[in-house]
């Protein structure tokens, strides 16, 4: 145990009295590894609030279905649907988008009452007659728009909304550039009539099989398509492996850039390195010892190259909001987002950060101390 | 304690100039001897004493250390006789630059599991002996040739070794400092050490046991 010991306390020497170069390979990890935690901590806290979202949300997303995709289902059924047993509400919602000058919003139709709970106002208060609306924070800021004020939407321009209230930052990112509606409003805005985008139906549980069944009876004929929790789940899921996969390969990319700097680097001083390894050998120090002492320098350099790593990650989603990489991951944002991100730094791919910074490293190096502590002392004593 | 059967070294095997290095080395070294080797450069004598300290392994022949062949032995079997056996003092003195004395002299003691005080005291002691007690901090480029030799000695003592090599340890430092040299490995003999050494010098002749004299890697 002793010798592992010395040999941990001389790794941290040797760190210390190399220091150019430990500073060197640690700026190099760090430059690898920081956008890459920060990405996936982005990618993680997005996923989890997505989740979250849609565990709060409706057992069962009901929708037409044209050409197998979801399409606006139509209103008379619905109070057929409010009777089946085990149903124990339904919302219908219009979800579209459109054009506020020249930013594109998201815009949500919703009767008053069925408004989620996780959506508060920060300033004003929910909508209550028609023409009114709650904006994101976000949109908020962005046309500096306060209680009060009016505006009206480039595709219905006669149509004048009231801005009543404004959500708070906590409703997460969906809400930021959202704009919420009285159902019937949206329905105008968008030119549709007695329809809506899907039709959410919260159930008892263990009821959605029957229900389902009842809704095959209320359907008949016609196409829709009933998607529960789970399914919803999965899609998200899929989407963010997706995301997390396209910027990996863009980052491998860069990675390949960065590999060499870190190889370079870590083979500073090798000759230097080579006759200490060599009269280390001719005063009895066994390949092994010489080996494990190497592997805890480059263990001690990847910790110390990772944790800074983390460190900077934290501070790149916390202070200056994921800027520049957020844009991978939540669609139309600006390089510079106004909001606070939800990001979760999680285990694992600190731990595998850490992981992949001690390959790098140990690549670096262990194959050249490995060749000079197994040639004969004389000749690494001569390099 | 020491015996060498037909000991030869060569070097570019695969090259058409094939270079031996020692040729048919056969000697016996009783313990507690002083034996020297002397001969002028390239005559096999560096070549010799690092295959006898298992720095180096010989193209053929076989080297005995107590009756026991070690020639076959293992490199981990070869560090651990180095460590537990074997003392070196080198001609370029062979410090680690960006340490200091007593760290160059306590190295050896790191992977024995040997505490930093225990490290620091056993090297102060042998530092003093050397009268370096006050270059302990000191690292190699602050000290004068001979006073690297002496730390140099002072590491090759760190593990109490029974045999002692020195590849011309005198070589490179004024005439002094040899003469202090010469005096402190006479010491170690009479503290029943075994000494070998390669050498031009004439002046190890004095106190040595046994001379041997090397020419074209063979022993006249």
């Amino acid at each position: 145990m002793h010798k592992h010991l010395n040999l941990l306390f001389l790794a941290t020497e040797n760190l210390l009295r190399h220091r150019t170069k430990t500073v060197v390979v640690c700026l190099c990890i760090i430059a690898i590894l920081t956008p890459f935690i920060t990405a996936i901590a982005i990618s993680e806290g997005i996923r989890a609030q997505s989740l979250n979202s849609v565990n709060a949300g409706a057992d069962l997303y009901l929708t037409s279905d044209e050409f197998g995709r979801n399409a606006a289902i139509s209103l008379k059924y619905l109070d057929e649907i409010k009777k089946i047993f085990g149903v124990t509400k339904v919302v219908p919602r219009i979800v579209g988008r459109g054009f506020l000058q020249n930013k594109l919003t998201v815009i949500v139709g919703i009767h008053k009452e069925d408004i989620p709970e996780p959506v508060t106002c920060i300033s004003g208060r929910v909508f209550e007659n028609t023409n009114e609306v709650v904006v994101g924070h976000e949109l908020a800021k962005y046309f500096h728009l306060n209680i009060g004020d009016q505006f009206s939407m480039r595709c219905q321009q006669r149509k004048v909304f009231t801005v009543v209230g404004i959500f708070s930052a906590d409703s997460g990112i969906w809400g930021a550039s959202m704009i919420f509606m009285p159902f019937n409003d949206a329905g105008a805005l968008f030119g549709k009539e007695n329809v809506a985008t899907d039709i959410q139906i919260y159930s008892l549980p263990g009821h959605n099989s029957e229900i389902a069944t009842d809704l095959y009876d209320i359907f008949q004929n016609e196409a829709y398509r009933l998607q529960d929790k789970q399914m919803i789940e999965l899609y998200v899921k899929k989407g963010f492996m997706l995301k997390e996969g396209v910027f990996s390969a863009l980052y491998i990319v860069a990675i390949a850039l960065g590999v060499p700097a870190i190889l370079v680097t870590s083979g500073f001083g090798l000759s230097e390195r080579k006759k200490e390894i060599g009269i280390m050998k001719a005063t009895g120090w066994q390949t092994l010892e010489v080996l494990e002492l190497i592997s805890f320098e480059q263990f001690l350099i990847s910790l110390l190259g990772a944790t800074i790593a983390i460190v900077l990650a934290i501070l790149w989603v916390g202070g200056f909001r994921g800027a520049f990489i957020a844009q991978f991951f939540i669609a139309e944002i600006t390089m510079l987002p106004k909001f606070a991100l939800p990001a979760r730094f999680l285990p694992l791919p600190c731990f595998i950060s850490f992981f992949f910074a001690f390959l790098l490293t140990m690549v670096g190096s262990i194959y050249s101390s490995w060749r000079a502590s197994t040639v004969s002392p004389v000749v690494s004593m001569q390099s | 304690m020491i015996r060498t059967e037909n000991l030869c070294k060569s070097y570019g095997h695969h090259s058409q100039y094939k270079v031996r290095a020692i040729h048919d080395i056969n000697v016996n070294i009783a313990k507690n001897c002083f034996v020297v080797f002397r001969g002028p450069s390239g005559s096999g004598k560096t070549t010799l004493l690092n295959i006898i300290g298992t720095l180096d392994r010989p193209t053929a022949g076989k080297v005995f250390l107590y009756d026991k062949e070690i020639t076959s032995f293992s490199d981990i079997a070869f560090a651990r006789l180095r460590r537990e056996k074997i003392g070196f003092i080198f001609q370029n003195f062979h410090l680690i630059p960006r340490l200091t004395s007593w760290e160059n002299v306590a190295y050896p003691l790191i992977p024995s599991g040997i505490s930093l005080k225990e490290r620091f005291e056993r090297a102060q002691f042998l530092l003093e002996k050397m009268e370096l007690g006050d270059r302990l901090d000191h690292t190699p480029e602050e000290l004068s040739g001979g006073q690297q030799q002496r730390v140099a000695i002072a590491r090759a003592l760190i593990n109490n070794p029974e045999i002692i090599i020195a590849d011309e340890p005198t070589s490179n430092i004024d005439a002094e400092t040899s003469a202090r040299i010469l005096q402190f490995l006479g010491e170690l003999k009479t503290r029943g050490v075994t000494i070998l050494i390669a050498t031009h010098s004439a002046i190890f002749e004095k106190i040595a046991d046994t001379v041997y004299t090397m020419k074209n890697g063979r022993i006249e």
